[in-house]
């Protein structure tokens, strides 16, 4: 038996406890934000880990698309996911900041710009 | 005793002496190659004289037929072996000849290091096979093989000292000749086979037509091309004075006693094809009577004392080609005989020569070698007297045999051509006895290199004398040039094969022969006062042009050189700058070119730059989106 207050909600909104309820629509937008802020962080930052920060937010804004959904269309598949992606997130942080502790060592870096040996 | 295994071994032998020595060259010490070399050879001589033995009793020929070589439907080609007495002939010749030749190389050999010894008796034992080969074949596949072969170990012995660029050189152009004559005889048996389907000597020769048709003269004619190139005929003849460039037993053994004379044989083999195609046949007799009086002519101005005999050889071939040619085979084959006994001879004398002389080989620098070398100067004299065509020696008997026959055939046209062997009979005279009169004769030239030469070894001088016995003495089986009463052991032994002459001679033929004699005598003598008493002033002063034209070899080389060397040349300058260099180096170089012009300009992209890609990659997902929904709106 699913609990319901996880899977009530009719179409287009999500209850929030009993305080009330928000429409999905407003979940989407906060997402698109983040993506978006992520992606131009990737984009025009320098520094690699404010990169990598931006990537995760990246992967949180997908996160919340996923959970939102879930909750409006009642199917946990969604939040699984979510919870999948955050294992991945996590793996790749852990990759990513190892490449870069590996590249600090040899020298010091505070633009991507600079590692670009394999340019043709 | 079964007689079939003989020709096996007689081929087997020489075969197997020339792996072992390929195989061992390096390892083994020097006795071997010594014991091995000549071993093998002697023991096929002694095969061949049983079968020799053999024959005598019981003249008709055999074919042995081991296995079947090749199989296709009804065409077969068996690996059969001819034994007659033509072929048991040569190989007495080959044998016989060749193993005093070996056996001289021993010494001759002496200062070439290891491996090269072995490597020389290797050489000459694949010869020895290839040759006993070719005189041994019952097919023309074989035969062929075996005329290839022969050409091969000649390329190789030519080129023995490998590090001299005129013995290269020499050894590719002997190589160039003989492929064109390989060439012909693989178009005779092509011609053969489409009209007789077949390719065994029996089954052709059965097979011939009763009279001359276009393809039997074609035949002829290919077959001869074949047996010119082999033995160094005009027009293929420029190889052989080349030839000798290789060791002195080499020219002894191939360009004097057994290899050049294939052609001859070849003509011989052949002689139901010969006398069918009357044409071919006659172009023989021409080519013969040609070459002689051309080489000989060449001869009279040659200061190389190796030269001398090589042109001497030519001549000499050209008259057994001159005999064959006319019909009378015998006598062509008596001269092949002792042909190979006293050129052998003439060619190992003048290695003992050389030897001394350290490897001077102009003779104007020799000069009073009767005193110092008595029993080689001997032997010289022998070979040359019997060269000279003067009795009692056995070039006499076959010179005059030969001759004789020709005048005596009826027609014009065989009286034309035994002047002009009559004419060669005295230039021969003439240059022989210039060569030896200003080797052995008068004082010892200034520009001798060595002042007191020492006469050869054992080892070198007994083959030498062995076959200056055999100059001596073999004449005497045979004596039709003296008289019709006399033995005549040779056209007996060999009418089985190639039959006798068709014609009876003439009366007066007794009489051309004394006179040739006379002249050839009275020019060895005169050649005497031309060159060493000097009391008669040299002919070449007064013909200063012929001179010239002699002593370039009629330009032959000149104009091979200019019509297809050049030629060739230019064609192939032309192929690489017209088609070489813009379509195959042009077509090659652009997809280069294009490949690499193509990555600069693709790199461009690639500049390292994280957010150039992480834009690109966003574009590229963008337009994607785009596109997927665009899509599914409009579907």
């Amino acid at each position: 038996m699913p609990d319901p207050v996880l899977l009530a909600g009719d179409a287009g909104v999500i209850q929030i406890g009993s305080a009330g309820s928000i429409p999905v629509s407003w979940f989407l937008v906060v997402s698109a934000i983040l993506f978006a802020l992520g992606t131009v962080g990737v984009l025009v930052r320098r520094n690699p880990i404010v990169i990598l920060i931006c990537i995760e937010l990246m992967l949180n804004a997908v996160n919340l698309t996923l959970v939102a959904f879930s909750r409006q269309l009642g199917n946990l598949e969604g939040q699984l996911f979510a919870l999948l992606v955050m294992v991945v997130a996590a793996a790749e942080a852990v990759i990513g900041l190892a490449i870069l502790v590996d590249i600090f060592r040899v020298r010091d870096v505070d633009d991507v710009d600079e590692l670009s040996e394999l340019r043709g | 005793m079964n007689l079939q295994v003989l020709p096996l071994l007689i081929l087997g032998l020489p075969a197997l002496g020339a792996l072992v020595l390929a195989l061992t060259a390096q390892r083994t010490p020097r006795i071997v190659p010594k014991l091995v070399g000549p071993g093998m050879v002697w023991l096929a001589f002694i095969c061949t004289l049983v079968l020799l033995v053999n024959s005598l009793q019981n003249d008709s020929p055999h074919v042995y037929t081991y296995w079947t070589w090749i199989s296709s439907g009804r065409f077969t080609v068996p690996f059969n072996l001819l034994i007659d007495r033509l072929s048991i002939f040569m190989a007495m010749v080959v044998t016989g000849v060749g193993g005093l030749i070996v056996t001289y190389s021993v010494g001759y050999m002496e200062h070439e290091d290891k491996p090269s010894y072995a490597r020389f008796f290797c050489y000459l034992d694949l010869f020895i096979t290839s040759m006993l080969l070719l005189v041994l074949a019952g097919n023309f596949i074989f035969l062929i093989v075996g005329w290839a072969a022969v050409g091969l170990s000649s390329y190789l012995l030519i080129g023995y000292w490998y590090w001299r660029n005129a013995a290269v050189v020499a050894a590719r152009k002997a190589f160039v000749m003989n492929v064109i004559g390989d060439v012909g005889m693989i178009l005779a048996a092509f011609v053969l086979f489409v009209n007789v389907h077949t390719l065994t000597f029996s089954g052709v020769f059965a097979e011939l037509p009763h009279h001359d048709t276009g393809w039997v003269e074609a035949a002829g004619f290919l077959l001869l091309v074949g047996a010119v190139a082999k033995s160094a005929q005009l027009p293929l003849h420029t190889w052989l004075p080349d030839a000798m460039e290789g060791p002195t037993p080499v020219s002894a053994l191939i360009h004097a006693a057994t290899m050049v004379t294939a052609g001859v044989y070849l003509v011989g083999r052949m002689h139901p094809i010969f006398n069918l195609a009357t044409g071919a046949h006659d172009a023989v007799a021409v080519i013969g009577g040609v070459t002689a009086i051309f080489a000989a002519t060449i001869a009279i101005v040659q200061t190389d004392i190796k030269r001398v005999l090589a042109y001497s050889t030519m001549s000499q071939i050209g008259y057994m080609f001159l005999a064959v040619g006319v019909g009378a085979y015998s006598a062509g084959f008596f001269h092949l005989m002792s042909h190979a006994f006293f050129k052998a001879l003439l060619f190992m004398a003048a290695g003992n020569i050389i030897h001394s002389m350290h490897d001077e080989q102009d003779m104007r620098k020799y000069g009073g070698l009767w005193k110092q070398m008595r029993w080689t100067s001997i032997a010289f004299l022998v070979g040359s007297l019997a060269l000279s065509g003067i009795f009692p020696f056995d070039g006499f008997f076959s010179k005059e045999m030969l001759l004789g026959e020709t005048f005596s055939k009826p027609g014009t046209f065989p009286v034309v051509l035994w002047a002009v062997g009559f004419v060669t009979a005295v230039l021969t005279a003439f240059y022989t006895g210039r060569m030896w009169w200003i080797a052995f004769a008068g004082k010892p030239s200034p520009d001798r290199p060595v002042e007191h030469p020492h006469e050869a070894r054992p080892i070198m001088l007994i083959p030498v004398l062995i076959l200056a016995l055999l100059t001596v003495v073999g004449g005497w089986i045979q004596l039709n040039a003296l008289t019709d009463a006399g033995p005549k052991v040779l056209s007996t032994f060999l009418s089985p094969v190639v039959g006798s002459i068709a014609w009876t001679s003439k009366p007066a033929e007794l009489a051309v022969t004394l006179i040739t004699l006379v002249l050839a005598i009275l020019a060895f003598l005169a050649a005497y006062q031309f060159y060493v008493s000097k009391r008669w002033p040299t002919w070449s002063r007064a013909l200063p042009r012929i001179q010239v034209l002699l002593e370039h070899k009629y330009f032959f080389d000149e104009i091979y050189d200019l019509m297809v060397v050049r030629v060739m040349d230019l064609l192939s300058i032309g192929g690489d700058r017209y088609i070489e260099e813009p379509l195959i180096d042009g077509t090659v170089n652009a997809v280069g070119t294009i490949a690499e012009s193509s990555g600069e300009g693709i790199s461009v992209t690639e500049n390292g730059l994280f957010r150039t890609y992480a834009l690109v990659f966003l574009v590229g997902a963008l337009v994607a989106a785009v596109v997927v929904l665009l899509y599914r709106s409009l579907s």
